[in-house]
């Protein structure tokens, strides 16, 4: 038998809230820490991108193009493998455009949303395709395709996953904290002997959590849209939700690894474990394309890749809730519930 | 109205080791009740038991009237204080004791009169504003009594409560206990401290998982088989004490001081019209001597 009392629910947020309040340090890092993360990730990674980027994917055929495509000082390129790779990598911002080598014909794909850049491709492709003519004696034909890219930065498709990362990271490390604290102190033991049920502590956690949950979202979208300009397309509130969601899902799963760890210095040793391959797997930094294929089924459970699909769905392209709702809210939403009844399922069983 | 407690047969074991061992137990209502014994001896095992935190693997255990295995639907009777404190540090005497009246439900102006009361009591009612983890080890248990007491339970059940506690409070507290046990409350204490356990109305003595002793202190005492001893001063020392002994009277010698030992304080006259001291004392069993004596035996 669950007994839910929202009253009761409520105590324990307040407390949480009340705990946290006077935490000034943790505030702090709340606050400032996205700042300094996007600062970090998206300079560093912005400077990776410098130049034109250009993807090629060389099918045969054209090697005197080729090289004098390599050749080009300004343009770093990467190899694809295949045309559908560098459609996907230019929508995303990620690639100013690129060229495909076919023995038949040669396409340029470019970003319409950049002309500057787009002229300079197609000016070095058409004038390579032309050496690479003269010496063949046979003209080269060159198909020019605009995509719909986002004349983005890097910041702008990176800035929504930080917003999700940080959210995670510190909801996940203050949760498991909490919970160890609760468990050390001896105050869970006296919950189980209140009228307080496991389920209204881990939902009063949830709910006091999600107010600095909010908070930290705040001012991470403040500072990605205003101090680095990434669009908000969509409703802020949307994006909220995603977070507050993604939110939750960390709460959840920190409570539950809470049981395996006995201090809150093993709390810490989670971090690679949990926090280190959402980032490397999200398909952010990384795309999910250059993921081997063996290890996306993880990438696939992990909750920052859909928050951060979510995020860049509402903020990049302004969908709204219900065009996000299937994967991404479906899978925080799964990931949520099933951590919240393990997390429930372990506060019962330290007990017997 | 059955009895607050009452355990018949009741074995739990971790593994090898049988921790409670058959245990039957009755403690009535509206009584302060001592649980003593070496540690080790099951104490806070039993507690843990009572309240529901540990499956008894036979025996049947009730708890004011409700079988153990229904406990949860009296939690709100019950005030549990373990060893741990159970506060939190970070929130203020205040917000602790806030805290703890919601969670069972208690409506805000009951709660700010509770809480002026309880504070008063265990004497911090001058930091109320104060964070809990900048009080001293003595003032933390205090509190914790304090968050233990916030919804006035009908039965209270105390692992060590006056661990840390200066001796003039400790009389406070037990004069509390008391008040409670008055108005019909139950107070289960488990504690290290004799002269504490002398103030109970009901002592418990534990040993391997069994109620070796069960009484009054001086119930207990004379369980013990012990005696109070009357000292006396002597004019004549040998002569006074060589008539005594003829009555029949054990007599010891101690640095000059004849100590006999009493069936009864009646006997204080008789001797009195043997010998006629210089000054006399009488002595009271310990009920660390009783405890002694019974752990032997057991």
């Amino acid at each position: 038998m669950i007994q839910v009392s929202l009253s009761r629910i409520g105590v324990v947020a307040l407390r949480v809230v009340r705990q946290l309040k006077r935490d000034r340090r943790t505030i702090g890092l709340i606050a400032f820490a996205p700042i300094v993360l996007m600062v970090l990730f998206g300079y560093a990674l912005s400077g990776e991108m410098s130049g034109v980027a250009l993807g090629l994917v060389d099918e045969g055929g054209h090697p005197a193009l080729r090289s004098h495509l390599e050749g080009i000082e300004d343009f770093g390129i990467l190899r694809l493998g295949s045309e559908s790779d560098a459609e996907l990598l230019i929508s995303q911002g990620r690639l100013n455009g690129a060229v495909v080598l076919q023995p038949e014909e040669v396409r340029v794909l470019l970003d319409a949303s950049s002309l500057q850049i787009s002229q300079a491709i197609l000016a070095a492709a058409q004038s390579g395709a032309q050496e690479e003519a003269a010496s063949l004696q046979k003209p080269g034909v060159v198909i020019t395709r605009y995509l719909f890219g986002y004349d983005l930065e890097m910041m702008d498709t990176v800035g929504p996953a930080i917003l999700g990362l940080v959210v995670f990271f510190f909801t996940f490390i203050n949760a498991a904290i909490s919970f160890i604290r609760e468990r050390s102190q001896g105050t869970l033991e006296k919950f189980m002997v209140s009228p307080l049920s496991r389920v209204e502590i881990v939902l009063g956690y949830v709910l006091g959590f999600s107010l600095f949950t909010l908070l930290q979202s705040t001012t991470t979208l403040l500072v990605v849209t205003f101090g680095f300009k990434v669009p908000m397309r969509g409703n802020p509130l949307t994006a909220l939700a995603v977070v507050l969601l993604l939110g939750a899902g960390a709460l959840v799963l920190g409570s539950f690894l809470s049981n395996f760890a006995r201090s809150e210095f093993q709390v810490v040793q989670f971090i690679p474990l949990i926090i280190t391959p959402q980032i490397v797997l999200c398909g952010v930094w990384w795309p999910m394309q250059s993921i081997p294929e063996f290890i996306r089924p993880i990438s696939y459970m992990l909750p920052l890749t859909y928050a951060g699909d979510a995020l860049r769905e509402v903020m990049l392209k302004g969908s709204s809730l219900t065009e996000i709702l299937f994967p991404d809210l479906l899978a925080l939403t799964v990931f949520f519930l099933v951590f919240f009844a393990a997390a429930t399922l372990m506060l019962k069983r330290q007990m017997y | 109205m059955g009895p607050a407690i009452s355990a018949r047969g009741v074995v739990k074991s971790f593994g090898q080791l049988r921790v409670l061992d058959e245990l039957t137990l009755n403690i009535p209502r509206g009584v302060t009740y001592c649980l003593l014994g070496p540690n080790g001896s099951g104490k806070t095992t039993l507690i843990r038991a009572i309240v529901g935190l540990l499956k008894l693997d036979a025996g049947d255990l009730k708890v004011l009237g409700t079988p153990v295995s229904r406990v949860q639907e009296i939690y709100s009777k019950i005030g549990y204080m373990t060893q741990h404190k159970a506060l939190y540090p970070d929130l203020t005497l205040q917000e602790n004791l806030e805290f703890f009246a919601g969670l069972y439900g208690i409506g805000k102006q009951e709660r700010e009169q509770r809480i002026v009361e309880l504070l008063k009591m265990v004497n911090l009612q001058d930091l109320r504003r104060r964070l809990a983890g900048a009080l001293s080890g003595g003032m933390y248990q205090r509190l914790s009594l304090a968050c233990t007491l916030i919804h006035e339970p009908e039965l209270l059940l105390l692992d060590e409560p006056t661990v840390g506690v200066d001796p003039r409070l400790r009389q406070t507290f037990w004069e509390y206990f008391e008040r409670l046990a008055s108005d019909g409350k139950t107070v289960l204490i488990t504690t290290h401290l004799m002269d504490e356990a002398e103030k109970c109305r009901i002592v418990g003595y534990m040993k391997a998982g069994k109620m070796t002793a069960v009484g009054s202190p001086d119930d207990i005492k004379r369980q013990a088989g012990l005696k109070p001893h009357l000292e006396l001063w002597l004019k004549d020392l040998e002569g006074d004490c060589a008539r005594l002994r003829s009555e029949g009277y054990e007599i010891e010698i101690l640095d000059g001081v004849a100590s006999l030992r009493l069936e009864s304080h009646e006997q204080i006259k008789s001797v009195l019209e043997i010998v006629s001291p210089l000054d006399m004392r009488l002595k009271e069993p310990m009920l660390e001597e009783a405890f002694l004596q019974l752990s032997e035996a057991a």
